[in-house]
């Protein structure tokens, strides 16, 4: 029951000189209604099945101390209870009509994703429509909740080791921006916090003027449009969110982070500061990420799985987020391997792409890299939803995915040692290591 | 009054459109046989320029293994991709991330399995390196060292989530000495003492074109489909000796109750897995079981996770599924909980059970049941790998070509009572349960349910 998850990542790597037919601007049509709900529109009637994401503007990016984890939490209540609806009913109505669904909250946004029978259209439009704005946050059921939050972070964090090193790493890597802290939360927080904050927040985030709606699949346009303005025109906008202002002050130096825990194997995850997604430096990270650790041909998946046979698993890279976040590098290492002879042959590899460059089969490789995995996702509606959903929000339009073929080939394989230069040194780097009990 | 002629509205709607859609969306593929007695189920879906294909190989899974070598059929397929006789495993792993390509073989229980899949413009050079592979694998002293370590590692971490631990401990537990009890992951003793001369001699024995079935879907046409197989796959030579045999024992059914609980003291949740009988994949109960499920632990608001989740917060999820194989198969429940409250977890848990079996599920609940089997069938077919995977099921099961028309036809036409004979099935008197979680919080609370048999999550094997 995989429900419910807060993403870290949203895999979406976009690329559009490859677009073919069957997926172009033209086909997608674009909505506004008065109240600033914006709706993105692409019919495919290949199945009998509509995709229905609603993507609203809040994340754990939104949150504040004592109010951390609230974004994911209200994520939770938004399937227990409205006027209309009562606690457990939108889920049961909607399996009852043949549908299905899943969200997800990620650091800087919230999506609902439905995916259900045509037949089962207008009573979507109608369910969805009165959650944006009708929870109750019955107390009772805020508590229950509350308790189901507290074990996902138990499960999911706690009884994690990667997670636990994860959500440290980055709370030391990131000490100011609201990025300092996981998507899931504080416990203290969870245990503590209040219902009329929690109302209030959700006040404040789901509004139609803070929210995409993003429909791909078997339905006719113009009806759903029609559907569409019955069931939201009458959900008032609400004043705009405060924008996040925090930034994060440049690092003044290297910093690490040991955890000392039960465990049979350790964990070893290094991150560097790195630019937002709609940053140029960002396309140039995300092709050099692929020839450093993506795939068993990689830099250092050769180096420390294959040959010092330090590690087991290496895998990360940047992630497309709204404000400057981190590239990352987690290795999980073999039991009783040199941490320090793995983060110097890390360092190594990335000074040999500060001096050299990669090498034009690699810069080949990540562009094919980028572009199959673009038609792989293209592959289902839902796929085609959450791409159209994920551009709008974090690179500002979903435009963005018909043009983004040029971003990525702005960037020349000659800038690659510069980008690399930039973020890739001591003053901008975190090390964590998670070391078992008693040995290590 | 009204939600029932909503309802039996709606159920004609779903008739008409999920009865002829299945036969719309997975189309009957052309059956092409190769020389060498590989047989290969193609459709063209021109929709991207993507193409995936699958390669199923009978009696290569780890119920084949010898007694002992866990985790054997797991190394063959992973030391596959490790070198040929042309490529090393540097250049094999360079060429598909090149492509950007997707290729792995994989160990189920009843056979091993090869995933492909690329842009059609890469299709040639996939299955070329897909074949060689498959053909002449060179199974190299330092690269089964490597994966043979690296396993060793990884099953480690293993047991450090006590998820993951659970798994295996269960199904030790519940299959014991029967085939389905070896574990891909290998145990610490199965690790010990594997050889390659094992795993060469398991793929001689094992991997071979003839008893192999291939599906490919997507962006080709078939005359240079074929051309690139024979000149392939099509090379795979049919060894002269008869194949070994590719039967299973009887999947073992528990007679009274199996308790087995697994001390992990730093686990601040207890992780329990019920389970008890289940079904063959062709058994005439199967769609009838799966409708049954669907509303005992197998969506959302099921029974289990509306009680242990949505009323009570106990846990973040809880399900439950039946799992099959040619001859058999298992029901399993399975949730967590923090240490202190599993005793209340497994209550609900067995008293669910006990409900399901007496007093059964009504009329309108099997309604909502077949409304959400056929509203979300058509996404199982959406993509070329699942179209792929559809047939390669329907051959190796035996099922026929109308499986999913009779499939969603038994859906349609199920009423509560089929359903509530499902649920007979559910366990009573009969099961093995095994929960992984913090002995000294958890030993006195389960003490109830019987005499547990206790082991500790350091020590070797499960």
């Amino acid at each position: 029951m995989a429900k419910k998850l807060c993403l870290i990542l949203i895999g979406m790597v976009f690329m559009n000189a490859v677009l073919q037919a069957s997926f172009t601007r033209q086909d997608i049509k674009v909505h506004k209604l008065d109240n600033g709900l914006k709706i993105i529109f692409f019919e495919d009637h290949k199945i009998p099945s509509i995709s229905y994401y609603t993507f609203f503007r809040v994340g754990s990016r939104n949150e504040r101390p004592g109010l951390t984890g609230v974004s994911h939490f209200i994520e939770h209540m938004m399937f227990n209870g409205t006027e209309k609806f009562g606690p457990g009913e939108f889920d049961r109505i909607m399996e009852f009509y043949g549908g299905a669904n899943n969200a997800y909250t990620s650091d800087d946004l919230t999506a609902y994703t439905d995916w259900f029978p045509p037949h089962a259209l207008e009573k979507m439009v109608e369910m969805e429509a009165d959650r944006m704005q009708g929870l109750i946050f019955d107390p009772e059921v805020f508590e229950s909740e509350r308790g189901v939050v507290a074990s996902e972070r138990r499960m999911g964090v706690e009884n994690n080791n990667e997670a636990i090193l994860y959500e440290n790493v980055r709370a030391t890597a990131i000490m100011a921006h609201p990025y300092h802290w996981d998507v899931i939360g504080w416990m203290s927080d969870i245990l503590s916090w209040r219902r009329d904050e929690v109302m209030q927040y959700y006040r404040t985030y789901y509004a139609p003027n803070n929210a995409v709606l993003v429909v791909v699949g078997d339905f006719d346009s113009q009806k759903t449009l029609e559907l569409i303005k019955k069931y939201y025109s009458g959900i008032p906008a609400q004043t705009p969110p405060p924008q996040v202002t925090t930034a994060e002050p440049p690092q003044m130096g290297r910093k690490e982070v040991v955890i000392k825990k039960e465990a049979q194997t350790p964990s070893f995850l290094v991150v560097y500061h790195a630019p937002r997604c709609q940053d140029a430096d960002f396309f140039a990270l995300s092709i050099l990420e692929k020839p450093l650790l993506q795939g068993e041909s990689s830099r250092l998946y050769r180096r420390l799985v294959r040959d010092e046979q330090l590690a087991i698993s290496v895998y990360g890279g940047i992630e497309e987020k709204i404000d400057p976040f981190l590239f990352s590098i987690n290795v999980k290492p073999r039991p009783g391997a040199d941490l320090d002879k793995i983060e110097k042959i890390i360092d190594e590899e990335l000074n040999k792409i500060i001096d050299e460059g990669i090498t034009e089969q690699e810069y080949q490789k990540a562009m094919n890299i980028i572009r199959s995995n673009f038609y792989f996702s293209l592959q289902t509606n839902s796929g085609k939803a959450n791409l159209l959903g994920a551009s709008e929000l974090l690179f500002g339009s979903f435009e963005h995915l018909f043009t983004i073929v040029d971003r990525y080939s702005q960037v020349k394989r000659e800038d690659i040692p510069a980008v690399a230069k930039k973020y890739f040194h001591e003053l901008n780097k975190t090390v964590g290591k998670l070391i078992p009990q008693g040995g290590n | 009054m009204i939600k029932k002629i909503i309802s039996l509205l709606l159920f004609t709607i779903l008739l008409i459109s999920v009865v002829t859609m299945a036969s719309e969306r997975l189309p009957k593929p052309e059956k092409i046989v190769l020389d060498n007695g590989l047989t290969v189920y193609f459709l063209k879906n021109p929709e991207l320029p993507l193409v995936s294909f699958r390669v199923l190989i009978p009696g290569a899974g780890s119920a084949f293994e010898p007694r002992g070598y866990d985790g054997l059929a797991n190394l063959t397929a992973t030391l596959l991709l490790k070198g040929t006789a042309k490529m090393s495993a540097e250049e094999i792993a360079e060429a598909l991330d090149f492509m950007g390509a997707r290729l792995r073989v994989a160990d189920a229980e009843e056979y091993a399995a090869v995933y492909g899949e690329s842009l059609s413009e890469h299709l040639p050079k996939l299955l070329q390196i897909a074949a060689d592979c498959l053909i002449s694998p060179a199974f190299k002293e330092d690269e089964f060292k490597k994966e043979l370590a690296r396993k060793t590692d990884t099953l480690k971490s293993l047991k450090d989530n006590p998820g993951s631990a659970l798994r295996l401990y269960f199904r030790k537990a519940y299959f014991g000495d029967h085939p389905f009890g070896n574990l891909s992951t290998g145990t610490d003793s199965s690790l010990k003492k594997m050889s390659l001369e094992e795993i060469k001699k398991f793929y001689s024995s094992r991997y071979r074109p003839d008893l192999a079935i291939m599906a490919v879907v997507g962006n080709i046409d078939k005359e240079p489909l074929l051309e690139l197989l024979n000149k392939t796959i099509g090379q795979w030579p049919k060894p002269a000796a008869a194949p070994l045999p590719v039967n299973i024992p009887p999947v073992p059914a528990p007679k009274g109750k199996k308790l087995i609980l697994v001390d992990k003291p730093d686990a601040t949740q207890s992780y329990f897995a019920l389970g008890s009988r289940g079904l063959a994949v062709a058994d005439q109960m199967s769609s009838r079981a799966s409708l049954m499920n669907i509303l005992f632990g197998g969506r959302f608001t099921s029974w289990l996770n509306t009680e242990l989740r949505i009323k009570r917060g106990l846990t973040y999820g809880a399900s439950s599924s039946f799992q099959s194989w040619k001859i058999g198969g298992i029901f399993l429940a399975s949730s967590y909980t923090q240490n202190d409250k599993i005793g209340e977890m497994l209550d609900i848990t067995f008293d669910l059970l006990k409900k399901a079996r007496e007093k059964g599920l009504s009329e309108e609940e099997a309604e909502s049941a077949r409304n959400y089997l056929l509203g979300q069938f058509p996404q199982t077919l959406e993509t070329n790998s699942s179209k792929a995977g559809a047939y390669l099921r329907i051959i190796f099961y035996d099922l026929g070509f109308d499986y999913y028309d009779r499939y969603l036809n038994e859906i349609t036409g199920a009423r509560a009572r089929d359903l509530n004979q499902a649920a007979k099935l559910l366990p009573d008197k009969d099961f093995v349960l095994v929960v992984v979680g913090k002995g000294d919080e958890v030993r006195k609370i389960l003490s109830k349910y019987g005499q547990f048999q206790e082991k500790k999550i350091t020590d070797p094997d499960f």
